[in-house]
C-alpha cells in the first residue's frame, strides 16, 4: 500500500515515540534484570547491591531444589491458575454477554449489586468463607482454591463493557439464520471477542498465579504447595539466602510473562488482523 | 489459526476442570450445594489425607526454616524413631506468619480440625494467642520436663500462671557482635565494649564514626526491636503488673528512649527502613556492631569474607536505672501441642525425650543447624564448648547459653507488637523534633486504645 | 448504540435466556461473596474473640471515630487515590495509543516490557524499590551527582517522600496492567476512523482526546472503578515498601485492618467494621463514577 519512501518518512516521524517507549521499557525491565542478575549471585553479593550478573546461578538453583519442591509447586500453580482462568472466563463471559446483550432495567440493577461484591476487603470475608469451604470438606482441594476466584464482578464487567462493541446486527442475522441464543454466543460472540478473552486470560492467570492469602489459609498439607507459598518459605527464616530467594522468585515470575507474551498479539491485534 | 489456539485451550481446560471437580458438574453449583447442605461428595476424595494426623501415630508438625527449625525437627524425629520404630511424623513447612494466620482463622471459625498436632510459635507472638484462644492449646504442665533446667524468662513466654503450654526451643539471648578490625582502627578492643553502659557505648560510637565513618549500630525504624531489647534488659516492660500500659511514668522506658534518640542523632545508630537494609548495613561493613538475638550469627557466618573479624560479647546496659543488666532476650520460639492433637500422650512423650531433656539431641543439631539450646545442661557438653573459627576462636555457643541464664524477667503482654509499633512511632516523632513527653503520652494512649477492645 | 431499538426487538424468550446466561455467575457471587459479607457485617456488630463473641451494637463503629491510626490511614489512602489514579490511567491510555500504531515496529516487545512490572514478583519488586530509594541507593546517588540534592535524602524515612515513593511504585507496577484493557478496547475502534481523522487534518493530540478517549469510555469507566477499588484496598505496597512508616505516615486502610486481624491481638469484629467503612467509600465513589461516566441509559 505504501511506498518505500513513505515508510521511511513514517518511521522518522515515529522516532520520538520510539525514544519514549525505549525509556519506558528500560524503566519497566530494570527490576526484572536485577532479579535475574541477583539469581546469579551469592546472597552476600546481592545484599551488597551487586547488579552485574555473576556465576552462581547453578549453585542457587541446586540449593533451591534441594530445599524446596520447586517442580511440584510449579505444577500445582500451573494447574490452579489454568483451571481458574478457564472456568472464570467461561462463567464471566457468559454473564457479561448476558448483561449487555439482553440488558433491561432489572439486569442492570442486578449488575450494580454484583459490583458491590468486590468492594469489601478480603480479610473481612475470609473467616465466613473459610467456614463454608471447611464444612464442605474442600480444604486442600483445587475446587476450594478456585471457588472464590472464578466469578468476579470485575471480569463480568470487562466482558460486559467489551460486549458493547459487539455489532447487534450479527446477532439479528444469526437469529434469522435459525441459531439459538446459546449457539449465537459460542459461534458468533466467542470467536469475535478474541482480544477480550486474551486480555482477560492474562489478567486472570496472573491473579490466580499470585494468589496468596486465600491459599495459605485453606492449603494445609505439603502436596498443595504453590509458588507464592514456596517463596514465603524462603523468606521466613533467621537467615535469608537472597541468591536462592531470587532464583525462586525468577521461577515464580516467568510463567506470567510468558503467558502475556504468547497472548499479547491476540488481544492487541485481534480484530485489526481479522478485518484485513 | 488463532481460533484454534483458544478452542484448544478451552478444550484442554474443560478436561482439567472435569477432572478436578470429580464429576460434580459445574463448579458453580458445587459451591452452592456445598454451602447449603454442608456436605459435598464432589471433591472430598480429590485430596485429603495427611492434613490432620488422625491416623494415631502419625503426627503432623508445622514449622518453618529448612536449615534451622525444620532440620532440628527432622533430627528429633529420627532420634525418636530409633527408639520407637512405629513412630511416624510429617513436617509441613509453614512460615511463622502463615501458621499464625491459619491459627487465627481456625480459631475464629471455631474449627480447629485442620490444625497440625504440634506447632512452633514465636515467643513474642504466643501470649496473644494464649490470651485470645486459650482452647487452642494443650496444657503441658504434666509433660515431665524438669523446668528448672530452662531459663525462667524463656519459660514465661509460654506460661499462664503456673501452667506450662510450650516446650522451649531456640535461644533468643541478646549478644553484642563487633567488627574487631574496625574497632582496632579506632583504637578499641572487644574488652572496651564488654559489660559497658549505653552512655559509654555512645562515646565509643561517636569516636568510631569520627575516625572510620562507620556506625556502631544499625536498627530498623518501623519494625525494629532495639529499643524493646534495651527496655527488657532493665527487667522493665511497657505494661504494669496488671497489664495496663506503663510508658509515661516508666523511668526505664524514658531513659531508654532518651539514650536511643541521642544515639540516632549523633551518628552512632543508623536507622534503616527494612530488614534487608539492616542486613545490607552489616554485610557491606557500614556498621561495626550488632546488638540482637544470637540467631543473627547465622547471617554473619554466611558472610564468609568477614570470618575472623567478628567477636561477641554482652550488650550494653542502660545507665541510671537500678535494675539494668547487660542481658536481654529477642526472638526465639517454642513448641506447642494443639487441641486438635489426636494423640496427646505420644506428642508429649516425643517432645519430652527430644527437646525436653536430651543433651545428645542438642549436640546433634548444633553443628547442622546452629540452633542454640535453651536447655541449660547442653552448655556443658563438648560440642557447646568448641571454639568457633568465625568468631576468632570464641566458644560462642556455651557463652550464649550462659548469657541466657542471666536475663531478667519482665511484665509480658499479649500486646507486644502494638507496643513495639507505638514506641517506634514515638521515637520517629522525637527524632523529627517532637517533644518527648508528648510523643510518649501519645504512644501510651495508642496502646491503651488498642487494649480497650 | 441505539439501545431503545434493541430493547424493543427483544422478545420475551430472549429476555429469559438472558437470565439463564447470568445465573451461574450471579449465584456464585451470591454464595461466595454476599453470604460472607452478610456474615462479616453481623461480626462487625460483635466484640470478643473466637467463640466468645458478644453483640455490642455499633460499638465497633463508634470505636473507629476514636481511632487516630485508622483516621490517618484514610487520609493516606485518599492521598494515593487522588494523585496516583489519574496519572496512571492517562499514562496507560497514552501507551496503549502509541502501541496501537500500525506502523510501529517491535510492538510485541514493547508491549511485553510495559506489562512486565505487574508480572514481576512482589518480593523482588519490594526489595529493589527499597534499595533504589535507600540512602545509599541509585536514586540518591543520581540526584546528588546532578547537584539536585545537596546530600543523600532518606526517602522512605520521611512522611511525604515515603508516600511519594509508594505512588511512584504503584504507577510503575500498574500502568502496564491497565494498558492491557485499553489495548484490548482499542481493537473495537476501526482503524479507518483514525485515517479519516488524519485526512480531516486532526493532529495526534486531537485524535487522542477526540476519538480514542470517547470510544474507550466503557473501558475507562471500568479501569477507573477498578483503580479506585484497588487503591482504597491497597495493601502490598504499604506492607512491603514502607511497613506503613515512618510513624504510620504511609499506612493504608487495608494494611491497618490486616494488622488488626493477624499481627496485633486479633479483633475481627473491629476489623469487619473498618472493612465496611472501606466498602461504603468504594461503593459511593464507584457509583458516582458509573453515573457520571455511563451515558448509555
Amino acid at each position: 500500500m505504501t511506498e518505500k519512501k513513505n515508510v521511511s518518512m513514517i518511521q522518522r516521524r515515529l522516532i520520538p515515540t520510539y525514544i519514549f517507549l525505549v525509556i519506558v521499557s528500560i524503566i519497566s525491565v530494570f527490576p526484572l534484570y536485577w532479579m535475574i542478575s541477583a539469581a546469579t549471585n551469592t546472597s552476600t553479593d546481592v545484599s551488597r547491591g551487586k547488579i552485574i550478573p555473576g556465576g552462581y546461578f547453578m549453585q542457587n538453583f541446586k540449593n533451591l531444589i534441594s530445599q524446596q519442591p520447586l517442580w511440584k509447586a510449579m505444577g500445582n500453580s500451573f494447574f490452579y491458575a489454568i483451571l481458574t482462568t478457564v472456568v472464570c472466563l467461561l462463567v464471566c463471559s457468559i454473564a457479561g454477554y448476558g448483561f449487555e446483550i439482553y440488558h433491561d432495567k432489572w439486569k442492570d440493577k442486578l449488575f450494580s449489586i454484583l459490583l458491590l461484591a468486590m468492594m469489601v476487603p478480603q480479610v473481612a470475608t475470609m473467616i465466613p468463607l473459610f467456614q463454608m469451604v471447611s464444612k464442605a470438606k474442600l480444604l486442600n482441594t483445587s475446587v476450594g482454591f478456585i471457588l472464590p476466584m472464578v466469578s468476579t464482578p470485575f471480569m463480568i464487567m470487562m466482558f460486559r463493557q467489551n460486549a458493547r462493541a459487539f455489532p447487534i446486527d450479527i446477532i439479528e442475522a444469526a437469529r434469522i439464520d435459525g441459531l439459538n441464543e446459546v449457539q449465537i454466543f459460542f459461534q458468533m460472540f466467542f470467536p469475535t471477542m478474541r482480544s477480550t478473552y486474551a486480555a482477560a486470560a492474562v489478567i486472570t492467570f496472573m491473579n490466580a498465579w499470585n494468589a496468596y492469602l486465600w491459599p495459605k489459609v485453606i492449603m494445609t498439607d505439603n502436596k498443595s504447595l504453590t509458588m507464592p507459598m514456596l517463596i514465603a518459605n524462603l523468606i521466613t527464616g533467621y537467615v535469608t539466602d537472597y541468591g536462592m530467594l531470587m532464583c525462586g522468585v525468577l521461577f515464580c515470575s516467568i510463567p506470567t510473562m510468558v503467558v502475556f507474551f504468547v497472548l499479547q498479539k491476540q488481544f492487541a491485534e485481534g480484530i485489526t488482523g481479522a478485518v484485513k | 489459526m488463532k481460533k484454534k489456539v483458544i478452542s484448544m485451550l478451552l478444550a484442554g481446560a474443560m478436561v482439567l476442570s472435569l477432572a478436578a471437580c470429580g464429576g460434580s458438574g459445574d463448579s458453580g453449583s458445587a459451591g452452592g450445594a456445598a454451602a447449603d447442605s454442608g456436605s459435598s461428595g464432589g471433591a472430598a476424595a480429590a485430596a485429603d489425607s495427611g492434613s490432620s494426623g488422625g491416623s494415631g501415630t502419625k503426627l503432623t508438625i508445622w514449622t518453618w526454616d529448612q536449615s534451622f527449625n525444620i532440620a532440628a525437627m527432622n533430627t528429633a524425629i529420627e532420634m525418636y524413631k530409633a527408639d520407637h520404630p512405629d513412630f511416624d511424623a510429617e513436617v509441613i513447612e509453614t512460615p511463622s506468619e502463615d501458621c499464625e494466620t491459619k491459627l487465627t482463622t481456625c480459631a475464629n471459625s471455631g474449627d480447629y480440625s485442620t490444625m497440625a498436632d504440634i506447632v512452633l510459635m514465636q515467643d513474642n507472638s504466643y501470649q496473644k494467642f494464649l490470651a485470645s484462644y486459650p482452647d487452642a492449646f494443650t496444657d503441658l504442665s504434666d509433660i515431665g520436663i524438669d523446668w528448672s533446667q530452662f531459663p525462667e524468662l524463656k519459660q514465661s513466654y509460654s506460661m499462664v500462671g503456673d501452667q506450662h503450654f510450650g516446650v522451649p526451643f531456640d535461644n533468643g539471648a541478646v549478644i553484642g557482635c563487633y567488627r574487631t578490625d574496625i574497632l582496632e582502627e579506632a583504637g578499641y578492643t572487644i574488652d572496651d565494649l564488654t559489660d559497658i553502659t549505653w552512655t559509654r557505648f555512645m562515646e565509643i560510637g561517636q569516636d568510631v564514626y569520627a575516625k572510620t565513618g562507620k556506625y556502631l549500630l544499625s536498627s530498623e525504624a518501623s519494625g525494629g526491636d532495639t529499643l524493646l531489647m534495651m527496655i527488657f534488659s532493665c527487667g522493665a516492660g511497657v505494661v504494669d503488673a496488671d497489664g495496663n500500659p506503663y510508658i509515661v511514668d516508666n523511668e526505664a522506658v524514658k531513659a531508654c528512649v532518651d539514650i536511643y534518640v541521642q544515639m540516632i542523632k549523633n551518628n552512632v545508630v543508623l536507622l534503616v527502613n527494612s530488614w534487608d537494609d539492616y542486613i545490607k548495613s552489616i554485610t557491606t561493613g557500614q556498621t561495626a556492631g550488632i546488638v540482637n538475638g544470637n540467631w543473627i550469627t547465622g547471617t554473619l557466618m554466611s558472610t564468609e569474607d568477614q570470618a575472623g573479624k567478628w567477636e561477641i560479647t554482652t550488650m550494653p546496659r542502660v545507665d541510671g536505672v537500678a535494675t539494668a543488666t547487660n542481658y536481654a532476650n529477642n526472638g526465639g520460639s517454642s513448641w506447642y501441642i494443639t487441641s486438635n492433637c489426636k494423640d496427646v500422650a505420644l506428642a508429649k512423650d516425643f517432645l519430652l525425650n527430644t527437646f525436653g531433656n536430651n543433651t545428645d539431641f542438642y549436640d546433634a543439631i548444633l553443628p547442622t543447624t546452629g540452633a542454640i539450646a535453651c536447655y541449660l545442661p547442653a552448655a556443658e557438653t563438648e560440642a557447646y564448648n568448641a571454639p568457633s573459627e568465625y568468631f576468632n576462636g570464641q566458644p560462642i555457643f556455651a557463652t550464649i547459653v550462659e548469657y541466657s541464664g542471666h536475663i531478667p524477667a519482665y511484665n509480658r503482654t499479649p500486646y507486644h507488637y502494638e507496643s513495639r509499633t507505638a514506641l517506634n512511632t514515638a521515637v520517629q516523632q522525637i527524632v523529627d523534633g517532637a517533644d518527648p513527653a508528648t510523643a510518649l503520652q501519645e504512644a501510651q494512649d495508642t496502646l491503651a486504645f488498642n487494649m480497650g477492645q | 448504540m441505539n439501545t431503545k431499538k434493541k430493547g424493543m426487538t427483544l422478545i420475551e424468550k430472549q429476555r429469559m435466556s438472558g437470565w439463564f446466561f447470568l445465573a451461574p455467575a450471579s449465584i456464585m457471587i451470591a454464595v461466595m461473596s454476599f453470604y460472607p459479607m452478610i456474615r462479616a457485617f453481623i461480626l462487625s456488630l460483635q466484640t470478643g474473640t473466637g467463640a466468645n463473641m458478644k453483640f455490642t451494637g455499633f460499638s465497633n463503629y463508634q470505636r473507629i471515630l476514636a481511632d487516630k491510626v485508622f483516621i490517618q490511614s484514610i487520609g493516606n489512602t485518599f492521598f494515593y487515590l487522588i494523585i496516583q489514579v489519574p496519572i496512571m490511567l492517562v499514562l496507560a491510555i497514552l501507551l496503549a495509543q502509541l502501541l496501537n500504531n500500525q506502523h510501529l515496529r517491535f510492538k510485541g516487545l514493547f508491549r511485553t516490557c510495559v506489562f512486565l512490572p505487574c508480572a514481576t514478583s512482589l518480593v523482588s519488586y519490594a526489595i529493589i524499590f527499597r534499595s533504589l530509594f535507600a540512602q545509599d541507593g541509585l536514586v540518591n546517588s543520581i540526584l546528588v551527582n546532578l547537584h539536585i540534592l545537596p546530600q543523600a535524602y532518606n526517602f522512605l524515612g520521611n512522611a511525604l517522600s515515603a508516600r511519594i515513593v509508594i505512588i511512584i511504585a504503584l504507577i510503575w507496577r500498574w500502568t502496564g496492567y491497565n494498558m492491557v484493557f485499553y489495548l484490548s478496547g482499542l481493537q473495537n475502534i476501526e482503524y479507518s476512523v483514525y485515517e479519516a481523522a488524519k485526512i480531516d487534518g486532526a493532529n495526534g493530540w486531537k485524535t487522542f482526546w477526540g476519538i480514542t478517549v470517547p470510544l474507550l469510555r466503557p473501558t475507562i469507566i471500568m479501569t477507573f472503578i477498578m483503580s479506585i477499588n484497588g487503591t482504597l484496598q491497597l495493601f502490598d505496597e504499604s506492607v512491603n515498601l514502607t511497613k506503613g512508616g515512618p510513624a504510620n505516615a504511609s499506612i493504608t486502610m487495608s494494611h491497618y485492618i490486616y494488622n488488626t486481624c493477624f499481627v496485633n491481638v486479633p479483633n475481627f469484629g473491629y476489623a469487619s467494621a473498618m472493612s465496611f467503612i472501606v466498602f461504603i467509600m468504594v461503593a459511593i465513589l464507584a457509583f458516582i463514577n458509573l453515573k457520571v461516566g455511563d451515558t448509555r441509559d
